[in-house]
């Protein structure tokens, strides 16, 4: 089981409307959002964040028909599945590109800290 | 923390990216080569329809090349689109100076991915990247030495297309 505290030193990205962490047991990462538990193998969340940061918001917001008021995103092996609408998907889009650039930014300082230690 | 991101993948996302584009490019071109060799087939040109569904194959090849690397190395790879490609042309020498002009466009392309390779310090997918360098250098001889038999070979005499097609067909 583990420890709270351990859990929050690996919190990857937070936002107002959820949070993301590490799980170094299971190497996946877990996404929290508005209250919507899912987690990822790394190739899956970055499909999923692609996937997210993919979608056509201005084609959304140009399209007064009520069908793009929201939109079903869904992911591999159906981790997640919902209707957001358009502020959602913005936020959904900060956390998991926030997430993102933390694994980014913790791989870099990995490759820098062994290249020094050799 | 564990690393989770370079555990699974060798490569980084810029080199995904410019691979998956390359993968794309190989796969233009062997639709490309597909509709010129149907060109050639209904305008009566069978040698050289023979010669370029054998490149269009050869470009399906060099496509799923790249695209098995990027999932081998852990990265994701990505089915390309397949976009309307130029079923007619003007002339039988047409069809070798626009096959010429996609070679090197192909050429263009494989050393933007290496000169990226560079930069980023990817010494696994240059040395993967070489073997198209070695391939592209064969591809430009052949297609401009079509364009050559186009000089030697008179198109407009009695047996002129004729000749040409068989000759062009012996290429490589
Ligand atoms: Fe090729």
């Amino acid at each position: 089981m583990a420890l709270v505290s351990d859990l929050t030193t690996k919190i990857l990205f937070e936002t107002e409307k959820g949070y993301s962490y590490q799980c170094d047991l299971t190497n996946s990462i877990i996404i929290n959002f508005v209250d919507t538990v899912s987690s990822y193998k790394i190739h899956d969340f970055l499909i999923f964040q692609r996937k997210v940061n993919n979608v056509d918001i201005l084609n959304m917001l140009y399209d007064l028909s009520d069908k793009s008021d929201a939109q079903l995103i869904e992911t591999t092996k159906r981790n997640f599945s919902r209707n957001l609408t358009i502020c959602e998907i913005v936020q959904l889009r900060e956390l998991l590109n926030g997430t993102k650039f933390t694994l980014n930014l913790h791989s870099m300082l990995c490759n820098i800290l062994k290249v020094e230690l050799i | 923390m564990k690393d989770l991101l370079r555990t699974s993948t060798s490569l980084i996302e810029g080199i995904e990216n410019i691979l998956n584009l390359q993968a794309k490019i190989e796969s233009d071109a062997s639709n490309k080569y597909l509709a010129m060799a149907a060109w050639l087939d209904r305008n009566g040109f069978d040698n050289t329809a023979s010669y370029m569904y054998k490149q269009a194959e050869e470009e399906r090849e060099h496509f799923l090349k790249v695209f098995r690397y990027i999932t081998d190395m852990g990265g994701i790879a990505v089915t390309p689109s397949v976009p309307e490609v130029q079923q007619e042309f003007a002339s039988f020498r047409e069809v070798f100076e626009i096959a010429l002009q996609n070679e090197i466009a192909v050429t263009q392309a494989i050393n933007k991915v290496i000169a990226k390779c560079r930069a980023e310090n990817d010494y696994a997918t240059e040395d993967f990247m070489m073997w198209y360098v070695a391939e592209q250098r064969e591809e430009e001889k052949n297609a401009r030495r079509a364009l050559e038999l186009f000089e030697l070979i008179n198109e407009n005499e009695a047996t002129g297309k004729f000749e040409l097609d068989l000759q062009i067909s012996k290429i490589g």
